[in-house]
Order: C-alpha cells, then structure tokens, then sequence
C-alpha cells in the first residue's frame, strides 16, 4: 500500500517536472486558449448574455482540454512506456496521469475564466459556485479524456481519434457541467443546485473507478 | 441455442400477434395522440431492442477482456452494429411520430437527445474499431471503449431524463401521456412486442456471427 | 428569465392536463372508427401480415442457409 502511495507520488510529480523541462507545450496550450477566447471575442465584439457565454466557455474548456490531454501519452518515450509498465502498477499510472492532468486542466480553467472576464463583462452571481463547478467539470473532462488518450495511445497515436473518442462520451458530463454552472451564474439558490452537484459528483466518482478498472486491460502486450 | 428453433419461431409469432393486436386492440382514446398511440408498439421497440443488444455489447465485452477468446469479440461487434440499426430506425420513426404529435421533427427532449448521443457513442466505437488493424489489439481497445461507453450512455438515457422535464411519459412529471403507460390492454401488447423485436435483432445478429465465423475458417484453410 | 421558463412550462403542463381530463371524460377524441366499422382496418393488417410473412420466409431461409454451410465446414 505505502509502496504504491509512493509510486503514484512520484510519477505525479515526474509528470510536473516534465512539463515544466519543456514548457513551450505549456505555452503553446496557453496561446491556443487565449486565441480561441479572442476569435470568441472578435466575433462577438459585445456582452454575451449569461446562456450563450456559459456555453461558450465549456466548449473552449473543451477544446483546450483535448489539446492538452491529447498529447499525455504520446510526448513519453518509448524506452520510458517500456519502464512504466514493466515496473509500475498500470492502475497507479492511470490515476498520476488523470492527477497531473486534472491539475493542468483545473489552472487552465482559471486562466481561461480570468481572460474571459476580461474580454466579456461577466455577471456571475454566486463565484464559490462556478468554481466549484470550474474544478469537477476539469475533474471529469480530464479523466476521461486520459482515458481515451490511453486508448488511441495503443492505435498508433491518431491525435484526431481523441476528439472522436471522447466527445461522444463527455455529453452525459457536459450538459450536467453547463447547467451547474448556469445556475451559478444566474444565482439560483444553492439546495436547487444541490442535485447537479450530486450528479456531477457522482459523474467524476464512477468515471475515476472505470478507468481504474479498465486501463491495466489496455497495457496486455 | 444459436442453432435452435424454439426462440426464432416466438420471434416471428410474437411479430404477427404485435402487427395484428398493433392495428385491431383497444387502444385509450386520447387528444393530440389519436391513434398514432399504436407506434408505442412499432417504435419505442425498437429502442428497447436497441437497448438489450448495447448491454450483449458491453456483456461480451467483459467476457472477452476476462477470457481473450476472439468469438466473445464478434460477438460485441456484431451486437454493436444490430444496435446501430435498430437506433437509426427507433430515430427515424421516433422522428415521423414527433412531427405529427410534437410538432417537429426534433424537439429538445432529454430521451431525444440522448439516443442520438447513444448513436454518436457507437459509430466512434465502429470508428475505433477500423483504426486498428491488429485483430487482439482491436477487440481489447473496442471492449475498453465499449464498456466505457456504454456506463456513460446509462447514465445519459437513464439518470439525466429524470432530472429533466420530457416531453416522453413518466419522464419529469408529465401527466399528459402517463395514461397509456397504466392501461393494461396496453400493456400485454407491449411487452409481448418488445420481447418479439429484441428476439428478431438477436437473431439476425447471430446469424451475421455464424457467418463470420464461417467466414473465419475459410481464411484458416 | 429562468423563472419565467419554469412559470410558462407549468403552465403549459396544467394546461395540458386540463385539457386530457375534459377530454377524456367527453370521449369525443377523433379516432379512426369509420375505419374500423368498415372493417377497411383489416385490409391493412392483411397487408402488414404478407409483408411480415415474406420476412419470416426469408430470414428463414437465411437461418437454414447457415447451418448448412455450417455442416458443411465440419465435415
């Protein structure tokens, strides 16, 4: 149990430092939200309404969230995959990947709020809401697209097949995302958000323990 | 029981029962619906034969990650592509119906659109499926992406609709079509017709095995 | 604005149950009973059962047509 608490420890902070040795992948995802937000902007050119920029923003969510997970499985090197899953619990891999990447998807999700509020005027009524609903909704986007990265990993790495892939699936988890987070922003009180939040909750658990149970199927070569 | 007859013969005799009962047997009289009330027996049958042969999908998966035999794959792969045929037909019907009681071909109905996700979730599986050439390696990822697949289309076409108002019956308090699901005339003409359809769709799933199969062997000479 | 969504969907639920209860107590629902009377209805389930009858056949057919190719590979 300890050994394996260590090993989920260390391969979450090897995947930080990995991504901070070559931060132009950082970068580059950062550029690509901010450009999608100002395309948003530019098209616009007014205040949204709350609807249409709640919906906006979780599709950008989306959109960065595949670019950036798209790729967790595919900068290692062969030599380092061969390690990984000679030495490691492939469970344990999985779950370091989804952590790394729930972390990364969680900060984007704050820099792409923040650039957001300033090219559009944001009315948000209750803010511990919608970041609460900000952080399951990195939470749940994260861990399947992980997942599904750790699937096409194994088709000869079709970056295009994630977002073929995961799309599909995330709808049950986005239509829960945008309503919770709607209700945030139009201030509904918070028992009537209650069972979004349940379900949302609910959405990450049994998302989490599927890929627990299922990637160490994906790694039988 | 591939090979046996008893069940393919309840099939066709309960088709016969489910078109004559389907045209000649009481129906409640009731507004807006009139007689279209019958397509209960022609249309939402053909979701719930849908339905039966997404859960042999995610059934034969787990058999095959339990047992690597390559049959429990084409199995999968065949109760997925049944399933497909049976959703566009439960789409296109669905979309006759609601034209002349909705009003629309589509409207914005939480059962609607989750069907439609159910749809986008299998042709990605199909998709999946023709990127990897590898016969093993295909069934092994297809039945991780399956099963994947098939909770979170569960939790799509069963838990979401009942946190939504629907314009199906049952669904989200409606009381306008809630007669029909008590009416006990109903009733032993329904179970009878989706029993009938599910047999047909396992059936003709079956015998696209056997043929494969055959197909199989032929290669193996 | 949202409330007012909620507002107008109940009211249209209301409405609508209103509307069945009347009706359904005054069972002047249009349906297809000239039809029936007629008898004409029989036409069509005479129709709907030779098609089904040609599917059975077929798929029959196909069902035998397996098998035998099945016996055939044991040999």
């Amino acid at each position: 149990m300890n050994t394996t608490l260590h090993q989920y420890l260390r391969l979450v902070s090897h995947e930080v430092r990995l991504e901070f040795k070559n931060y132009h992948a950082l970068t580059s995802l950062l550029v690509y939200s901010l450009a999608t937000i100002f395309i948003a902007y530019i098209s616009y050119r007014q205040s949204l309404d709350p609807i249409t920029w709640n919906a906006l923003f979780w599709i950008i969510m989306l959109f960065a969230a595949t670019n950036a997970i798209a790729r967790s499985f595919i900068q290692e090197s062969r030599g380092l995959q061969l390690f990984h899953y000679t030495f490691l619990n492939p469970a344990v891999v999985i779950l370091a990947k989804t952590t790394y990447n729930i972390l990364l998807l969680s900060v984007l999700g704050f820099i792409n709020l923040s650039a957001f509020s300033l090219f559009f005027s944001l009315s948000i009524h209750d803010w511990g809401q919608f970041s609460l609903g900000l952080l399951l909704g990195s939470f749940g986007l994260s861990a399947v697209l992980t997942l599904v990265s750790g699937i096409v990993s194994k088709a000869h790495n079709q970056a295009a097949l994630v977002a073929i892939l995961g799309f599909p699936l995330l709808f049950p988890l986005l239509i829960t995302i945008i309503k919770f987070s709607g209700n945030a922003i139009q201030g509904v009180e918070w028992s009537l958000n209650q069972p979004n939040l349940y379900l949302l909750i609910a959405l990450n658990s049994i998302i989490v323990v599927l890929s627990f149970l299922l990637f160490p199927y994906l790694w039988r070569d | 029981m591939a090979r046996s007859w008893w069940w393919k013969i309840t099939a066709l005799v309960l088709l016969f029962y489910t078109y004559y009962e389907g045209f000649i047997g009481e129906i409640p009289r009731m507004p807006i619906l009139n007689e279209t009330i019958r397509n209960l027996y022609f249309h939402v049958t053909m979701w719930m034969a849908m339905l039966v042969l997404m859960i042999c999908n995610a059934f034969y998966g787990i058999l095959y990650l339990n047992k690597s035999d390559l049959y429990f794959d084409l199995v999968a792969d065949e109760s997925a592509r049944m399933a497909m045929v049976f959703g566009i037909a439960g789409l296109l019907t669905g979309m006759v119906w609601a034209n002349y009681t909705w009003g629309a071909p589509w409207v914005n109905d939480p059962q609607l659109n989750g069907t439609a996700a159910s749809l986008l979730i299998y042709a990605a599986y199909f998709i999946l499926r023709n990127a990897i050439p590898d016969d093993s390696k295909r069934a092994r990822l297809a039945a991780v992406y399956g099963i994947f697949a098939f909770v979170m289309m569960i939790v799509f076409i069963m838990v979401l609709p009942k946190m939504t108002d629907s314009l199906h019956p049952g669904k989200g308090g409606n009381p306008g079509f809630n007669k029909y699901d008590l009416d006990a005339n109903m009733r032993m003409v329904f179970y009878p017709a989706v029993i009938a359809w599910t047999l047909l769709g396992v059936w003709m799933m079956s015998l696209r095995v056997r043929i494969r199969r055959i197909e199989w062997k032929n290669e193996d000479q | 604005m949202k409330i007012n969504n909620i507002m107008k969907k109940y009211l249209v639920l209301i409405s609508f149950f209103l509307v069945t209860r009347f009706t359904a107590f005054a069972q002047d629902v249009e349906m297809a009973d000239t039809m029936r009377s007629e008898g004409k209805i029989y036409v069509v389930v005479a129709v709907a059962f030779i098609s089904l009858a040609i599917l059975s056949f077929y798929m029959i057919r196909i069902e035998r047509k397996v098998t035998k190719l099945e016996k055939e590979m044991k040999k």
